[in-house]
């Protein structure tokens, strides 16, 4: 019984959006240290299925457990919502997500935007929390900007911040939703450095991306979906170098 | 001190009154409002029907009307209660509404449901990331509105609470129907007793022209805070 518990595990989940089912009942294991990247087109549900690991979307089946705590549910008319919202709000604190768009909170600065949720969802003291966001934001390299808000930053720094942000919870696990996506191709590098950062520090991570390469470098486990389904699974080296499906040969030949 | 032949401290009364309404009034109109706000954006039918009913009712009659509504049909639902008690439980009591609490109550209602419909359209203008990035960070829902959704919001309720305001600041000139003593109503008496309306209305509109004129430098500085962070990328910098 000592092992260590495992930080996020989802089994079975499903998700419906009307008619359509974009969710046929996928698991994920992260181990401590893990950095599991999911690939697929756009469509093939791994966003909502990263959505749902913190609740954003609510799985219709299937059970999540963080840190070995499985979340309770209980049906409704409408379908199956949590059962307790505290519950959900003190495992969506030890989740840090990264959003495609950064979603900093605009009207706060950088600094305001590290230390919110530590102050006031973890209740740490203000001064503890701002000599530790002021360490993440060195080591994002924004400690100049702490002042700032963020439109008066650029994306790459935005998203480094949010970064920072997501540190600050020092969260069990990070979701980062297509970080890079929104930025322009200049600023892309910066960012992923950042985030090698933390996968080389064994910070566990599951990832929406269109990086394959930087999957290929960091990744433990690569999931590839396709419609709602993994159609393949495993090292970077065997789903990457070696797709056994045509499907995913297509998808990751190179586009000109 | 002006004396105004001798009405000087009465017009004054009167103008307290005058802002002790409006002010009143206005904290009532926006807790009201954001209520309002959020009934109308809820999933659920029936809060949804409720909040629409009410915006509906309000805007749609005549606001002297819903004043003397209120006031008079206050007092026959209240008589009636009391009758009640009478003969159920032998409690024999009398209240009589208060016209000032009248006034708050009615010109709040009235001007809840414009302030409802101005959060509504707020509320929607805050992008939706902003309150995920809330949720998702933990953040209980009353947290996430007072540090995310409101701060957010305000930046584009500003302008309709300030419009909103200075109808209702003029709107509380009609309570003198309903036997309160506010500036107007003093001016209206000392002009019938003097036929000098100039020597009173003047300085009843000057009154009026001084409060919205500090509104408006209020509203400004409201507006700039609540700006903080936006459009303000001169600074751009990378």
């Amino acid at each position: 019984m000592a092992a260590t518990p495992i930080p996020l595990e989802a089994q079975g989940i499903k998700k419906r959006f009307g008619d359509v089912e974009v969710l046929k009942g996928i698991s994920l294991q992260a181990q401590k240290g893990d950095v599991i990247t999911l690939i697929g087109a756009s469509g093939s549900g791994k966003s909502t299925f990263l959505r749902c690991m913190n609740l954003l979307e609510q799985p219709d089946e299937g059970e999540l457990i963080v840190h070995n705590e499985a979340i309770n549910f209980r049906a409704t008319k409408q379908g199956r919502e949590p059962a307790d919202w505290k519950q959900v709000e003190r495992i969506r604190a030890k989740l840090s997500m990264v959003f495609q768009n950064f979603n900093l909170w605009s009207h706060m600065t950088l600094l305001e935007n590290v230390i919110e949720a530590p102050v006031y969802v973890l209740k740490k003291p203000k001064k503890q929390a701002i000599d530790d966001a002021r360490a993440l934001l060195d080591r994002v390299g924004l400690l100049d900007r702490a002042d700032y808000y963020p439109t008066q930053m650029s994306g790459g720094q935005q998203q480094r911040g949010a970064i920072a942000r997501a540190l600050a919870m020092d969260p069990e696990v990070m979701l980062f939703d297509e970080p890079t996506s929104a930025l322009d191709p200049e600023l892309v590098g910066d960012v992923l450095k950042v985030m090698r950062g933390l996968a080389d520090e064994g910070r566990t991570m599951i990832l929406v991306t269109h990086e394959i390469a930087f999957a290929r470098d960091v990744s433990s486990q690569v999931i590839y979906l396709h419609q709602g389904v993994v159609e393949e699974t495993g090292a970077p080296a065997d789903v990457l170098d070696n797709p056994r499906s045509e499907r995913l040969r297509q998808f990751l030949a190179p586009k000109h | 001190m002006i004396d105004l032949q001798g009405y000087g401290p009465r017009l004054l009364e009167g103008a307290l009154v005058t802002i002790e309404l409006a002010v009143l009034s206005l904290i009532l109109a926006v807790i009201l409002g954001l209520l309002t706000a959020s009934a109308k954006l809820s999933r659920n039918r029936l809060i949804h029907a409720v909040g629409t009913l009410y915006t509906t009712l309000v805007r749609g009659v005549p606001d002297l009307v819903l004043m003397m509504l209120l006031f008079y049909g206050g007092q026959i639902g209240i008589n009636m209660l009391t009758d009640q008690l009478y003969y159920a439980f032998d409690i024999d009591i009398f209240i009589n509404v208060n016209a000032f609490v009248a006034g708050v109550i009615t010109i709040g209602l009235i001007f809840g449901a414009y302030m409802g419909e101005t959060f509504r359209g707020a509320f929607q203008a805050v992008e939706e990331g902003q309150m995920e990035a809330a949720r998702a960070y933990g953040m209980s829902p009353l947290l996430a509105f007072r540090h995310v959704r409101f701060p957010l919001m305000m930046r584009h309720a500003l302008p309709g609470i300030g419009n909103n305001w200075m109808v209702l600041l003029k709107t509380t000139a009609l309570v003198s129907i309903i036997g309160l003593t506010d500036m107007v109503r003093v001016a209206a008496e000392a002009t019938k007793a003097t036929h000098e309306p100039f020597m009173f209305m003047i300085p009843v509109a000057m009154v009026y022209l001084l409060i919205a004129t500090l509104s408006e430098w209020g509203f400004a500085k409201l507006t700039k805070r609540y700006n903080t962070g936006f459009g303000e990328s001169s600074e751009w910098n990378n």
